[in-house]
Parts: C-alpha cells; sequence; structure tokens
C-alpha cells in the first residue's frame, strides 16, 4: 500500500515539475530565443529584407528576429505601430522615415540609443557608419536610430529609347539645361514622352538645394519661399510647361516607365531594383543633374531603425540584430534593395548603383524633416502646393508664399 | 409562480443580451469616447491629454479643405445617387421584358459581377485601365484621334473618374434589387393595364414604378450609405484625394487627419461634425423620401 503511494506520489511531483519549469527556470537553459519583432514595409519571400532576417536566424545568437511587413507606407506602418505602443507592447524594431523623424522621437518614443545601450555600445554601433551619415538619425541630438536605408534622387534612362533618338550612349547631362534639350530630342524622335518627375516633397527639395535654398532652414523655419527656392522650382515645372513632362501619380509614373512609355524618370536610387526586374529595356542610372552656375546639394531618402520597445530583453535582442545589419555580411545582403553603402564595410558597388554611390561620395544632405506637433499635416499642405504649381493653378512665387504661409502657421502651432 | 414570472421577465433580456452588449462596446462606447475626444488634444501615447474645448470644432470649420472636401461630397451625391438609381431602374425594366431567358441572365451576370468587389479591389483594377500612357482607356482614345488624358493626375478629371468607378462598381446590387421587386409584381395588375391598351412605357411609369417604390427608397437609402461612406477605398487607392484635395470627401478628410497626420482630437471632431451631417440626410430621406413610397 505504502509503495503505491509512494509511486503515485512520485508521478504527480514529476508532472509538476515538468509543467513549472518553463516558468521558474532561465528561457536560456531551456533553450528558448528572444523573439523580436521587425516591423517593416517590404512584401515578398524574396526581398533583400528577408534574406537579412534569415541570415541573422541562421546564426543562433540566442534572438530570433520575427519579420513582420504591417504595411506598404511609412504612414501605414506607423498607424499600427502606435496601436502597440499605446498598449505597452511596441515592435522592438521599425522602419521609420527620415521625415517622420521628429514624430518618432517626440510622439512614438524612440528610444534614445544612449540610454539604453550606454554612450560606449552607441559609438560602437553607429562608428561603423560613414561619419556624414550618422547625424542623420539624431533628432535634436539624440540618437534615436541607425541610418540604414538611403536613398538619392537619379535619373533612370531608357537607353533604348535613348540611343534609338540618335543621343550618345554615354551622354551624361549634369544639369538641367543639357538634360532638357536632350529630353525634347527624346521625345520630338521617338513620339514617346521625354520625361516625368515625382511630384511630392522630396524631388522638389533637391531642386530647391541645387538652386542654394532650402525647405526648413537650420532653425526649424519653413523659407521654401526664398529667390533660390523660386528659381529651383522654375527648373522644376520648365519641362511641364514646355510639354515634355504630363504629370501623373506616382505609381502610374513608374508602371509607364517600365512598359518603356517614357524616356527619362527621376525617381529615388532605392527603386532600381523593382525598376530593373520590370523592365524590358536596357537601363542606365546617371546623377540627378544640377542647376548651372550652383553648387550641386543633393538630399537624401530612406528610413532608419528606431527602437520602440521598453523592454530590456527586447532592446538587447535589437541591438544583436543591428550589429549583425551592419556588418559586411548583413549590408551586403541589403545592398540587393538599391539603397546606398552608408556603412564604413568595404563593399563593392552594385552594378547599376554607381551613380547614386558616386551622388553619395560627393555629399548628401538630410530629408526635410516636419517639426512639431502639426509637420506631417504641414508635409502634405506643402506637397499639394507643389501640385498647385506643377499643373498650373498658380504661379511658381505665388505657390512657394501659400505653402511657406500655410506651412509657417502647422508648425508653430 | 413568483419565481416563473420572473424568470420571464429576465429570459428577453438573456436573449438580447449579447446583441446589447456588442452594440454598447462597438458602437455607443466608442460614439462617445469620440464625442469626448473631440475636445482634447490627445496622441495615444500619452497620459496626458490637453483640453481644447470647441476648438477642433472652430478650425475644422474654418479649414478650406474641410470645404472642399465638403462640397466634393456634396457632388459624389449629387451625381452618383440619380445615376446609381436611375440607370438600374431603367436596365432593369428594360431586362425583365427580355423574353429570352439565358440572355437575361448573361446581362444580369456581367452587370453584377462587380458589385461583389471591394471597392479598394475594383480600383487597383482601374488603376491600370485609367493609367495615362499605357492605359487601355487612353489606348481607345489615341485609335480614335483623341487626346489622351489624365484621368486621375487631372484636377478637373480626376473626381469624375473616382465617380465613374463608383458607379461601375455599386450600381449592380441595385439592378439585382429592381429584378427582384419587378419579378414580384402581382401579373393580373399589369395584365389589366395591357387589357386597357397601356403600352410598355406607360405601364413602367403608371404601374412598375409606383409598385417598386419601396425597393427604389431602399436603393436610395443604401446608395447614400455606399456614396457617403464605402467609396473612400476607392479614393485612396485611386487619388490619396488628390491631386491637392480635388477628388477627396468627408471621410478621407477624416481619415488623413487621423492616419496620416495622428491628429486624433481633431479627427474625432470631423467624426462628430460627419455624424450630424449623416443624420440630417437621414431625416430628410424619410421625412420627404417616404411620403412618395407606396405601401401594400
Amino acid at each position: 500500500m505504502s509503495r503505491a503511494v509512494s509511486r503515485r506520489r512520485l508521478t504527480l511531483a514529476t508532472a509538476a515539475a515538468a509543467l513549472a519549469a518553463p516558468a521558474l527556470l532561465p528561457r536560456a537553459s531551456l533553450g528558448a530565443d528572444t523573439r523580436i519583432d521587425f516591423v517593416h514595409l517590404w512584401s515578398g519571400a524574396d526581398h533583400p529584407v528577408q534574406k537579412v532576417i534569415e541570415a541573422f536566424n541562421a546564426k543562433g545568437t540566442g534572438v530570433t528576429v520575427v519579420s513582420r511587413q504591417d504595411g506598404t507606407t511609412y504612414e501605414t506602418i506607423t498607424q499600427k505601430a502606435m496601436s502597440s505602443i499605446a498598449a505597452g507592447r511596441g515592435p522592438a524594431l521599425m522602419t521609420t522615415g527620415w521625415k517622420l523623424g521628429d514624430f518618432a522621437r517626440k510622439t512614438l518614443g524612440a528610444q534614445d540609443f544612449r540610454q539604453i545601450y550606454g554612450a560606449d555600445r552607441t559609438d560602437a554601433l553607429l562608428g561603423k557608419f560613414r561619419p556624414q551619415v550618422r547625424p542623420l538619425a539624431s533628432v535634436g541630438g539624440v540618437p534615436i536610430g541607425l541610418p540604414w536605408s538611403m536613398s538619392t534622387p537619379v535619373l533612370y534612362i531608357n537607353q533604348t529609347l535613348w540611343m534609338a533618338a540618335g543621343l550618345g550612349p554615354e551622354a551624361e547631362p549634369r544639369t538641367v539645361e543639357e538634360l532638357y534639350p536632350m529630353v525634347r530630342q527624346l521625345q520630338e524622335r521617338t513620339g514617346k514622352q521625354g520625361l516625368i518627375y515625382e511630384v511630392n516633397e522630396w524631388l522638389p527639395q533637391a531642386f530647391i538645394q541645387n538652386a542654394g535654398g532650402d525647405v526648413i532652414d537650420a532653425d526649424g523655419k519653413p523659407v521654401m519661399d526664398s529667390a533660390a527656392a523660386v528659381k529651383g522650382i522654375e527648373a522644376f515645372v520648365q519641362p511641364r510647361r514646355e510639354n515634355l513632362w504630363k504629370p501623373m501619380t506616382i505609381s502610374e509614373m513608374i508602371a509607364s516607365f517600365q512598359a518603356g512609355a517614357i524616356g527619362v524618370m527621376a525617381s529615388s536610387s532605392a527603386r532600381q531594383s523593382g525598376v530593373r526586374q520590370a523592365a524590358s529595356f536596357d537601363l542606365r542610372l546617371l546623377q540627378m543633374p544640377g542647376l548651372a552656375g550652383h553648387p550641386r546639394r543633393m538630399n537624401s531618402g530612406g528610413n532608419f531603425l528606431a527602437v520602440y520597445s521598453k523592454v530590456k530583453e527586447q532592446q538587447e535582442g535589437a541591438y544583436k540584430f543591428m550589429e549583425f545589419i551592419a556588418s559586411r555580411e548583413g549590408f551586403e545582403l541589403w545592398l540587393a534593395t538599391g539603397y546606398l553603402n552608408v556603412t564604413l564595410n568595404d563593399i563593392p558597388v552594385r552594378p547599376g548603383n554607381e551613380a547614386a554611390h558616386a551622388q553619395m561620395e560627393a555629399g548628401l544632405t538630410s530629408e526635410t524633416i516636419w517639426p512639431g506637433a502639426r509637420g506631417l499635416e504641414a508635409l502634405t499642405v506643402h506637397i499639394d502646393w507643389i501640385s498647385k504649381i506643377v499643373n498650373g493653378a498658380v504661379s511658381v512665387p505665388d505657390g512657394l508664399r501659400g505653402s511657406r504661409e500655410a506651412v509657417e502657421k502647422l508648425t508653430s502651432a | 409562480m413568483r419565481l416563473a414570472g420572473r424568470r420571464l421577465l429576465r429570459s428577453p433580456w438573456l436573449f438580447a443580451g449579447p446583441a446589447v452588449a456588442a452594440s454598447i462596446v462597438f458602437v455607443w462606447l466608442p460614439m462617445v469616447s469620440t464625442l469626448g475626444l473631440s475636445f482634447f488634444d490627445w496622441s495615444l501615447l500619452r497620459q496626458e491629454a490637453t483640453w481644447r474645448g470647441l476648438a477642433h470644432y472652430r478650425e475644422t470649420l474654418a479649414n478650406s479643405d474641410f470645404h472642399l472636401a465638403l462640397s466634393n461630397t456634396g457632388l459624389y451625391l449629387g451625381v452618383l445617387l440619380p445615376l446609381q438609381v436611375g440607370v438600374p431602374l431603367v436596365l432593369a425594366l428594360a431586362l425583365v421584358r427580355v423574353r429570352a431567358r439565358a440572355v437575361g441572365r448573361v446581362y444580369r451576370t456581367a452587370l453584377f459581377a462587380p458589385s461583389v468587389l471591394s471597392f479598394p479591389v475594383a480600383a487597383v483594377v482601374w488603376l491600370w485601365l485609367f493609367n495615362p500612357t499605357v492605359g487601355f482607356l487612353n489606348t481607345l482614345l489615341a485609335a480614335a484621334g483623341l487626346p489622351a488624358q489624365r484621368w486621375l493626375s487631372d484636377p478637373d478629371l480626376a473626381i469624375w473618374s473616382v465617380i465613374a468607378v463608383a458607379f461601375w462598381k455599386s450600381f449592380g446590387l441595385n439592378l439585382l434589387i429592381f429584378l427582384a421587386a419587378l419579378a414580384n409584381l402581382p401579373k393580373d395588375v399589369a395584365e389589366a393595364a395591357r387589357i386597357d391598351g397601356a403600352g410598355p412605357f406607360r405601364q413602367a411609369i403608371d404601374i412598375d414604378i409606383p409598385l417598386v417604390s419601396p425597393a427604389i427608397f431602399f436603393a436610395v437609402v443604401t446608395t447614400i450609405i455606399v456614396v457617403l461612406d464605402e467609396i473612400v477605398g476607392a479614393v485612396d487607392v485611386l487619388t490619396e484625394g488628390g491631386p491637392y484635395r480635388t477628388s477627396s470627401n468627408l471621410l478621407y478628410f477624416l481619415y488623413e487627419r487621423g492616419f496620416r497626420h495622428f491628429q486624433f482630437g481633431e479627427a474625432a471632431a470631423v467624426a462628430v461634425l460627419i455624424a450630424a451631417i449623416v443624420a440630417l440626410v437621414t431625416w430628410a430621406q424619410f421625412r420627404f423620401g417616404e411620403r412618395h413610397v407606396h405601401y401594400d
């Protein structure tokens, strides 16, 4: 009788210990990895972001990165992240558009790297990046991100149409004054639309800067209606007035260019891999032309990686992943996107990315960060005024003044 | 007996309880919260909220983009309501007279098919048709020797392009409703009219339309809901309210404030204003529209 009771007690005790073990023992001893969510906006099992995640997870560091594509725009993934952050379960890492930097720091609560990792570890991580890009992921001097994805405006040339128009196969217009006659020749000889520009805040920023102006000055004041800015935007809309450019939405622009219906497209270098895959013609990328008589001041774009989780384990997991991303192996995988090598790793420039790389080497400014609690609304208002200018609803000076007045009201609110 | 009486009093609440609870949690509580939020600035992520009183309402009512969204919504309604009720009604009156059943079935299926798509999906299909360089519509125009159009990026055309997509997608449902209503009309009334010498046109005007007036009223009410609410999916995919808000509507204005600009207090105020407008439109429908409905 007593032996039966002893065996029964032993069995019950063993079962209870097995059930309680996960709660009592350290996770590492059970082989359980720290899982961190990495929120981004790229889809497809073959996208380089998946390759980076898979390569990191294969290393068995004790951290497993879970890929979460929560949308296709920075605004969409930010919307969804807000709910998680409000519930206290913010993503460990999220790609955050440069233009959302102020919002990310002041509203979303992107973590100060020095606070969560200490100065030495922060410097060790950011020290893997080129000195000129390190400050770009800081807001108000606070480092809140890894400057991971950087792009710059470039010209995409449909080389098949270019050659059919009798233009030199290696011809490279260095200024818009050189570009526009070439585009006119292409349009006249091939019957295809010569040129297309993106109608947003980003490409016009390049024109404003190349003319010696700024969109927002160093003190956070909107200055997009200066004489220099007006000159830049006059150059921007000149092909529209000359019927070399029929404006369309960005998705229409990409589809039309890929279909071979447009000779020259000015857009982000980050689109390169997608455009190259879809285009059925020879593609050549050139540096974005500047304005004659003015020093070149091209802007950058893209996103940085910010940490939103307040859980120490998640923050440490994010640090390990960021170390891998900044390594030669991780960044080489990432460069398949068409983004630029902003690290100090000696990675050969990918074929097709030479123009963007050269533009980066010459120095890039940051993308405009829209300040204040209503900065994102100010961004939308500015794009609307640019669109009115492009469609001829207002003159360039009136449109830029309208933008400055509206943005001033919103950013000072 | 008393216990049985108490149980009998409680049982309706037990049956209705889950629905009432769901209605409170998912409808009434959010409405009250939204009303409350409209008086504050609150980012969702901070503990504290800043009292703004009626400032959000004043700012919204003074915002020129709001005025444009309101007038665009009026245009959407003014054009789509007669189109989405009138055209299906005329088609239904014609189709119900088609003797060859197979022909009628083919037309019904073809005309109804777009209704099963969601607005965003329908809009993605039309994105390709509207493409200014390689789209089918401009290819047709080129074949006819006409200039290509910027269907989605021309400020004068963008809103009409959204209207076209909304009409194409939605009128099939009303067509089906009218066909069903016409099929259920008493045959003796129509026969009496024919004996009296009424032709098809007179029969349609004096017999069919009055007798299907309940279905017409239903179509009007649901069409207004679709126009005020659901076409925002098409606006977002096709034009994002552009160029420069010329195709935006009230709901898209609300969406931008809340989910692009992250101004939740202001978005809540816009939601309250939209609710008031919808309530007014609904009241007007029943006050002035229902008197023309002929119920059996």
